[in-house]
């Protein structure tokens, strides 16, 4: 008889542990949140795209042409296909390929002033995805960020607010779930990215050393701003260098709680503003830093505009 | 964590999801998450067969939205520099040279980067001239298609007859050097002569 007790209060503990697990990740994920965030989010991710595809078009020949740097076939033949599809790759006219880029590019900026944005969000995560895919060569981590971000677009309610679409639609916008799945996608993708990032640093003995920034400094390539007068103060690239690494290889669990998250995000700031001055990699810091802001209060308070006093005032009344 | 993180409770919000799309919701959430966290798993090297394995099934939609990325930006350690230094032979006889990227031509900044890229992931590609014949061998089978294609877009572009490349890795000083006003020289690494010939592969 007991034990058929401890028994059934064994269940009734995994099942209840089952249940906290369940309404915790309901919690998470579906807890429905207001788009204004989003919204904000979406204006400047489509901004930054459209910048993209316009400098894809500067050397449109170069990068997706029949003449390209990396011709089709070979790109074919490196990539997983079928899977890494794109829509360059039937393009073989120079009309077809400037038509497609600029197809992404008016996307992109459909995206970004919310016309038509489910749609819009669609097309240009179809012409980043094929850009990147057919000129593997000229990619970078700027790309890699940007595409973090497209996906999450297309599921939140991102034209709900700030967009030409809430002007013509007049729907009142309200807190909802798919806007939570979208900055929490884009969260949890950015955890997982620092986390990579930081793991792949300490395979190296420069980061231990505390050197590796003097590494970034000293790149010709890279320098956009001459920080070697560093070479003077190695304690300072010391700390820098692992600041950077520590920063990274926690962010996935310090950005979370209330107390840690403020430093985190200012030392983001830091970190990419300096990058994109230092290494003239401003599209990168500052994509890595749109990023970042899905961290923000998904309400913005200081922000709040007059539309979102009447919902709250609305709702206590 | 997850308290912090709650919207607000302060405005209309729609109605919470039923529990069966809240599942259906859940299970693509997983499976997004899985084709985002597994690829840096996966690779570049080192990485594990068991990575490997896992990814298999995720790959329709690792590269249908282009998630098979490695994060390992400037690591293991941030490296030297590189650049592909070209000279053309026009059919009038006229030699034409160049580098790829031109700081002084590639703008705006964005161009430059995506340009500065070829030699970067080129040079990860080409071992250094002092490895072994049978590496330098084995890598060229790796590294010489990009070449071609660099110089066949060069001969196209410049309308030339013969082209030779070479990749430049260029000297990174230490901070004892750079005090002290010394540097190295940079390396080159021929990367092949190619003439121009109508391009068969699309």
């Amino acid at each position: 008889m007991k034990r058929n007790s401890d028994e059934n209060k064994s269940c009734q503990e995994s099942l209840s542990w089952f249940a906290s697990w369940w309404r915790a990740w309901t919690i998470f994920w579906f807890t429905p949140s207001n788009p204004l965030l989003l919204g904000v989010l979406r204006i400047l991710v489509g901004g930054l795209l459209a910048w993209s595809n316009f400098v894809w078009l500067l050397d449109q020949e170069g990068f997706f042409g029949l003449s390209s740097w990396q011709s089709a076939g070979n790109v074919w033949r490196l990539n997983d296909q079928p899977w890494h599809w794109s829509w360059y790759f039937p393009a073989q006219t120079v009309l077809a390929t400037n038509s497609l880029t600029a197809v992404s590019l008016l996307a992109a900026i459909s995206l970004s002033v919310g016309f038509i944005t489910r749609p819009a969000a669609c097309i240009a995560l179809a012409g980043y995805v094929s850009a990147v895919n057919r000129a593997p060569l000229n990619t970078f981590g700027f790309d890699d960020v940007l595409g973090i971000m497209l996906v999450p677009l297309i599921i939140g309610a991102a034209g709900a607010r700030l967009s030409v679409d809430s002007i013509f639609w007049k729907k009142q916008p309200v807190p909802n779930p798919e806007t939570t799945i979208a900055l929490r996608l884009i969260q949890v993708h950015l955890c997982v990215l620092y986390f990579f990032s930081g793991c792949g640093k300490l395979l190296g003995a420069s980061w231990w050393e505390g050197t590796a920034l003097w590494g970034a400094v000293a790149n010709i390539q890279y320098r956009t701003i001459d920080l070697t007068f560093l070479a003077w103060h190695p304690l300072l690239i010391n700390a820098l260098t692992l600041g950077t690494l520590f920063w990274e290889v926690s962010y996935a669990a310090l950005i979370w709680p209330r107390l840690t998250r403020p430093l985190v995000l200012a030392v983001a700031v830091f970190v990419h503003l300096g990058i994109g001055l230092t290494m003239g990699m401003m599209e990168f810091g500052i994509a890595m830093l749109i990023a970042n802001m899905a961290f923000l209060p998904p309400h913005l308070n200081t922000f709040q505009t007059h539309q979102d006093s009447e919902l709250a005032t609305g709702q206590n009344s | 964590m997850i308290q912090e993180q709650q919207p607000s409770n302060d405005q209309p919000s729609r109605q919470q999801w039923p529990l069966a799309v809240r599942l259906f919701a859940s299970v693509v959430i997983l499976i997004y998450l899985l084709a985002v966290a597994i690829p840096p798993l996966a690779g570049p090297p080192p990485a594990s067969e068991l990575a490997s394995v896992i990814l298999q099934p995720f790959r329709p939609l690792v590269g249908a939205f282009s998630l098979s990325h490695g994060y390992r930006f400037f690591a293991p350690n941030p490296g030297p520099g590189h650049s592909i230094r070209w000279t053309i032979q026009t059919a009038r006889g006229n030699t034409l040279k160049g580098v790829i990227p031109d700081a002084k031509t590639d703008w705006p900044r964005l161009l430059y980067h995506r340009r500065f890229m070829i030699p970067e992931k080129i040079a990860a590609l080409v071992p250094p001239p002092l490895a072994p014949a049978e590496i330098r061998r084995e890598a060229t089978r790796d590294w010489q298609p990009f070449a071609e294609d660099i110089a066949t877009h060069l001969l196209v572009k410049h309308e030339g007859q013969e082209v030779t490349l070479e990749l430049i890795e260029h000297y990174l000083p230490d901070t004892f050097e750079l005090k002290e006003g010394r540097a190295g020289d940079d390396l080159t690494i021929p990367l092949g002569s190619y003439e121009w010939r109508e391009r068969t592969s699309q």
